[in-house]
């Protein structure tokens, strides 16, 4: 295989005393979707939080073959990578349309309306919502407004914080088959969730993360039929 | 009373209130955008009227000697900050941004005094709007995560720097700059000056131009983003340090514009600025620190009050304008649920 997009190895996040990731190796390659399933407070999005430069970490980080480690999260999202947090952090009272604007903010007017025909395009909901407010639309527009802001900065990498939390089966089903499209459209994708098996009918390769540590990892198939996994992540499914 | 004093009061009270206003909604997008409650608000208004005066005059206002100070300094913290990842267009940014603008404006203040009035305009509002980003980078930036208190103790410190500053830049006297235009016109019994006239058509620029800043630009949408949701800005690549920067740039430009308008109608001392500055703060305080059009009525009842008591209890007037924030906070905290701070 040729060298990863993203690579984190040996990476450990603290909140003061308490290390909440610990020596945790992870690399995601161009063209494929990549899960990291565990219980909550596994670590999950804390390690996402410090891919991003949100939290401090230490340990090494490369995207795209350059040192990744002291840049901050806007110059982070110009290199080419974006994330979806857990809480979507929308400019609520802003437009859909002002939303997604901002996303592309680094582009001039006329690059950022092209891409943003193209996310709605890929969200044709959005577009009938354009003028709406952000906070005034349910959960599943909101995680899809949260995505096409992320796309409209054209993402090497997304990485996708349960995506599908509190929402309607119908709709998570939704999500997933714009993750598999995204995927085909050349976006990588890193995907933390709850939703197990969801997560890993979608992904190519997994990693299951335990007390912040990866216990676990190998082709997504394998790991949905993997008799310990079935037991603690599938079965409650 | 008679209908003639009625006006002017009216008059007078309008004119106040309009100044007010500006700083109000100074105070207002400062808070939103870096959450600091901006106490060195009049200082900008006080630099303002004093370097415009200054100007007119013919001499070299303390401001333009002030601004590569600040810049110098500034360009000291973000060298230290950036030491181990410092390129060449950093360094060319900065050299441009912080040696080579102070400088030419400091060149330009020594060519352009006394040269003319819309000089000594545009040299105001430029020397003093440019010490906004510096005073950001050097006061508040490092404390840009910490908490509301934080920045506000952050804050009072700047207004007590500031008001020395200006001591030490412009010296004890006050001064008074000529009137922008000697037209005026009569209105009935009433008579309109020019400056008056500037001071209604300034504040309805500044806010037709913040208004079309904020809603149409996406330099003013990332601001308003960055009020709204700082994580989220962050994500989309928004520089939150730069929306910082914009947003005192522009409180700056306020108060220049603010000092420029008063500096012919009163003495302004170097400090001066707070006491209008403290006015333009009650009115952005019943606004909430939120919304604009409340807090432009509100700076219009502010200034109303104040000519009108000062007609009838001169002594008080100060008095008289501050308490009216008792009976405002007790509203608002009765009215307004109790919220913990995001942080």
């Amino acid at each position: 295989m040729s060298k990863p997009l993203l690579s984190l190895s040996n990476l450990s996040v603290s909140y003061g005393k308490v290390e909440a990731v610990r020596g945790v190796s992870l690399e995601v390659f161009a063209g494929e979707i990549v899960t990291v399933i565990g219980a909550n407070g596994a670590g999950k999005s804390t390690l996402l939080n410090a891919a991003m430069g949100i939290l401090p970490a230490v340990g090494e980080q490369t995207f795209d073959d350059a040192p990744f480690y002291r840049l901050e999260v806007e110059d982070r999202v110009a290199a080419g990578l974006s994330l979806v947090s857990e809480r979507r952090e929308l400019f609520s009272s802003m437009s859909v349309e002002d939303n997604l604007r901002l996303g592309a903010v680094r582009f001039s007017e006329r690059e950022a309306q092209a891409r943003m025909a193209g996310v709605f395009d890929r969200f044709p909901r959005l577009k009938e919502r354009r003028r709406q407010e952000a906070g005034t639309m349910s959960g599943g527009e909101r995680q899809m407004l949260a995505m096409g802001r992320a796309l409209m900065a054209g993402p090497k990498v997304l990485m996708l914080d349960e995506p599908s939390l509190g929402l309607a089966p119908r709709i998570v089903a939704d999500i997933f088959t714009i993750i598999e499209d995204l995927r085909k459209d050349g976006v990588a994708i890193l995907l933390v969730e709850q939703n197990a098996r969801a997560a890993l009918n979608a992904a190519d390769r997994a990693y299951v993360m335990e007390l912040g540590e990866i216990t676990m990892s190998g082709k997504a198939a394998d790991l949905a039929n993997d008799p310990q996994i079935e037991r603690s992540y599938l079965g409650l499914h | 009373m008679d209908l003639t004093i009625l006006l002017f009061l009216v008059q007078d009270g309008i004119t106040n209130g309009a100044i007010y206003a500006l700083l109000g909604f100074a105070l207002v997008l400062v808070f939103a955008v870096t959450r600091i409650i901006f106490i060195p608000q009049g200082e900008f208004v006080a630099y303002g009227a004093l370097t415009y005066a200054m100007l007119q005059g013919g001499h070299v206002p303390g401001t333009a000697y002030l601004l590569p100070i600040f810049a110098f300094v500034a360009l000291l913290f973000d060298l230290y900050a950036e030491r181990s990842r410092i390129t060449g267009t950093f360094l060319l940014r900065q050299g441009v941004e912080k040696i080579v603008v102070p400088l030419a404006l400091l060149l330009a203040a020594r060519e352009l005094a006394g040269v003319s009035t819309i000089a000594s305009l545009v040299l105001t509002v430029a020397i003093v709007s440019a010490l906004g980003p510096h005073l950001y980078r050097i006061a508040f930036q490092p404390l840009a995560d910490r908490s509301v208190l934080v920045l506000l103790i952050a804050a009072v410190g700047t207004h007590l720097a500031l008001m020395g500053l200006g001591l030490v830049f412009f010296g004890a006297e006050g001064q008074k700059a000529d009137a922008l235009t000697d037209f005026s016109v009569d209105l009935g019994p009433l008579p309109v000056s020019g400056q008056n006239i500037a001071v209604y058509a300034a504040t309805v620029l500044l806010i037709a131009g913040l208004y079309w800043f904020f809603e149409r630009t996406v330099q003013g949408k990332a601001l308003r983003a960055t009020a709204v949701n700082r994580l989220g800005a962050r994500l989309v690549g928004i520089r939150t340090k730069g929306t910082g920067k914009i947003a005192l740039a522009l409180a700056a430009g306020i108060g220049a514009v603010s000092g420029v308008l008063l500096a012919p109608m009163t003495t302004i001392y170097y400090d001066t600025g707070f006491v209008i500055g403290l006015k333009g703060f009650v009115a952005a305080i019943i606004g909430g620190l939120a919304s604009y059009p409340l807090t432009a009525a509100a700076a219009l009842a502010v200034g109303l009050i104040e000519s009108f008591s000062s007609f009838f209890a001169s002594d008080f007037k100060e008095v008289i304008v501050f308490t009216l924030l008792i009976p405002v906070l007790l509203v608002r905290s009765f009215a307004s649920k109790h919220t913990d701070e995001e942080d």
